[in-house]
């Protein structure tokens, strides 16, 4: 029974090219967003460390923190609903908002691990950075971050992976075929508007779901790799 | 050449330097010696401002390089809103600033003029404080060393990016200094391939690349195996023969008294002794300091 609604699904074009689009709309969604967090988490970071140097940065790292208190300390299912219907309410800009609000949620978290990356790095490197004359932000830049990037990368790398997953809860706001609004999650409910069978219509959907985070963990190690065998050189000689 | 007023440097409500006075002459070899948690390793980071003091001017060549301490100039303080009420009493100008310097009476909100005062004496006399630290090599316990780039990148970067040296100078001395210390071999190594001994050195040349004019060593011997202390002292005292002018902080009196033309006694705070190494080591004063030598030599 099972394989046989799965069979019908997989025959059906359709059924597929909604899967398809689902697919390719969750990818699409989960880059952006992935995007705006970065950027916005690395730019949090650095304002809230930097505020142990800078007094100027003392004010900006007040709100950075009341941010990821805020996104942190909320449902992105009801920061969504804010999002989408009160804060960004205007027509036609449904998908933007929501993809705006998965990156703003997902910079508080990234803001954390980066964080957390440069804070471990041995503090004596500071130290020994502006000893010889360099600047706050030239020591930061030249000698914190690059150790720092080997602590953050698997973190950032999960937060990832959970970024994905998180944005199947976007046609909560109304989806349309067509729009970006339509993921992979949608595509598994319309299917089973022709095949009623949830676990048959799910299981494809997981099957996607999984080839993405197959992929992004694929690379995240790829990239681990890579730094790991920056410094240590000469060790195993 | 280095000049440091009556520092006070507090951390939090413990304080750690109750003013501490200190006139470093070129060619001076100071070493500073001390129990345990009585404020060497702080006084030393005061010198190159790695610790911001909390009172007391750091003055380096005639050039201030930590912000004006108001206690120290009088026409400051007569702009104080302090100075200013004590004077409503009816006490004599020079009173009241005895009093205010004595019992430390500046709070934060002194009044606008006051503010504006201490920024022009620091424009006036002040210099950049990243500016200053290129004349101040600092030697640290830990080495600290650049753990992202290799003995090389370590010794190059920062001189090349400061415009102190071209690339080719850089490159060149870099290369010199490797060869005195005999580690030409390992200059494209990482530090972490390296022995602490090996790195100590390391971090020694590296300071050297941005010619300091004076050179902060802070327990520079005191991580590393018993072997390999000798190696990394031999070094320094060969700087000294060359007269470059020193401040160490010290476990290793035996060093202290053959390579020191100087010797502080840093005690709960204070300088408790200053004296040349025969007088501290044979004729120790302050019984603090009797005691102290009893225990470590
Ligand atoms: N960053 C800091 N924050 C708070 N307290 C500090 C800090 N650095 C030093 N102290 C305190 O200041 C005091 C003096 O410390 P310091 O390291 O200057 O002593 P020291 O004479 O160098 O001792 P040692 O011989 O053990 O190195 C200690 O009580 C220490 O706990
Ligand atoms: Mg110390």
């Amino acid at each position: 029974m099972l394989f046989e609604d799965i069979w019908k699904i997989l025959t059906n074009g359709e059924l597929m090219g909604y899967y398809f689009q689902g697919f390719l709309h969750t990818i699409i969604v989960t880059f952006i967003a992935v995007g705006i967090g970065l950027i916005l988490g690395f730019a949090v970071a650095i304002i809230k460390i930097s505020a142990g140097n800078y007094k100027f940065m003392k004010i900006p790292a007040v709100i950075c923190n009341l941010y990821t208190t805020v996104f942190r300390g909320t449902p992105v299912a009801l920061q969504l609903f804010i999002m989408v219907f009160a804060v960004f309410a205007i027509p036609g800009f449904k998908p933007a908002a929501a993809i705006i609000t998965f990156g703003i949620n997902s910079g508080a978290y990234v803001s954390e691990n980066i964080r957390a990356g440069i804070t471990s790095v041995d503090n004596g490197q500071m130290e020994a950075g502006r000893a010889m004359g360099l600047n706050w932000l030239q020591t930061m830049i030249r000698i914190i971050l690059p150790q720092a990037v080997k602590n953050i990368i698997p973190a950032i790398g999960n937060e990832m992976i959970a970024l994905l997953k998180e944005t199947s809860i976007i046609s909560m706001v109304g989806s349309t075929v067509g729009t970006l609004t339509f993921d992979l999650n949608f595509a598994s409910r319309t299917a089973y508007k022709t095949v009623t069978n949830y676990l048959a219509t799910g299981i494809i959907a997981a099957v996607f779901y999984l080839a993405v985070v197959y992929f992004m963990v694929f690379i995240i190690k790829i990239i681990e790799r890579k730094l790991g065998s920056n410094d240590k050189r000469g060790k195993h000689i | 050449m280095i000049n440091a007023v009556n520092i006070y440097k507090n951390f939090g409500k413990n304080e750690v330097i109750k003013g501490a006075s200190l006139n470093i002459e070129k060619a001076e070899r100071v070493v500073i010696i001390g129990p345990s948690g009585g404020g060497k390793s702080t006084l030393l980071r005061c010198l190159n401002l790695l610790e911001e003091v909390t009172s007391g001017e750091v003055i380096l060549d005639g050039k201030l390089i930590s912000p004006p301490d108001a206690y120290l100039h009088e026409d400051i303080l007569r702009l104080s809103k302090t100075y200013k009420r004590l004077q409503k009493e009816g006490k004599s100008d020079e009173d009241i600033i005895s009093e205010i310097r004595a019992k430390r009476l500046l709070k934060n909100g002194e009044g606008f003029a006051f503010k504006r005062a201490l920024k022009e004496t620091s424009a006036k006399y002040g210099q950049d404080i990243n500016v200053a630290r290129r004349k101040m090599g600092m030697v640290f316990q830990q080495f600290n060393l650049f753990n992202n780039m290799t003995v090389m990148q370590n010794l190059v970067y920062v001189p090349v990016k400061l415009k102190v040296l071209t690339k080719e100078e850089a490159k060149k001395k870099a290369e010199n200094l490797l060869a005195r210390i005999n580690l030409s071999d390992k200059k494209d190594a990482y530090p972490s391939s390296l022995s602490g001994g090996q790195k100590q050195r390391v971090a020694i040349i590296r300071s050297l690349m941005m010619n300091p004019e004076v050179m902060l060593f802070d327990e520079p011997t005191s991580a590393l195996d018993p072997e390999m202390v000798g190696e990394v002292l031999s070094l320094i005292k060969d700087l000294a023969n060359e007269g470059m002018t020193m401040v160490i902080v010290t476990h290793e009196m035996g060093f202290a008294r053959e390579v020191a033309t100087r010797v502080l006694f840093i005690d709960g705070g204070k300088i408790a002794e200053d004296d040349v190494p025969e007088e501290i080591f044979s004729r120790p004063k302050n019984p603090r300091l009797k005691e102290f030598l009893s225990k470590v030599l």
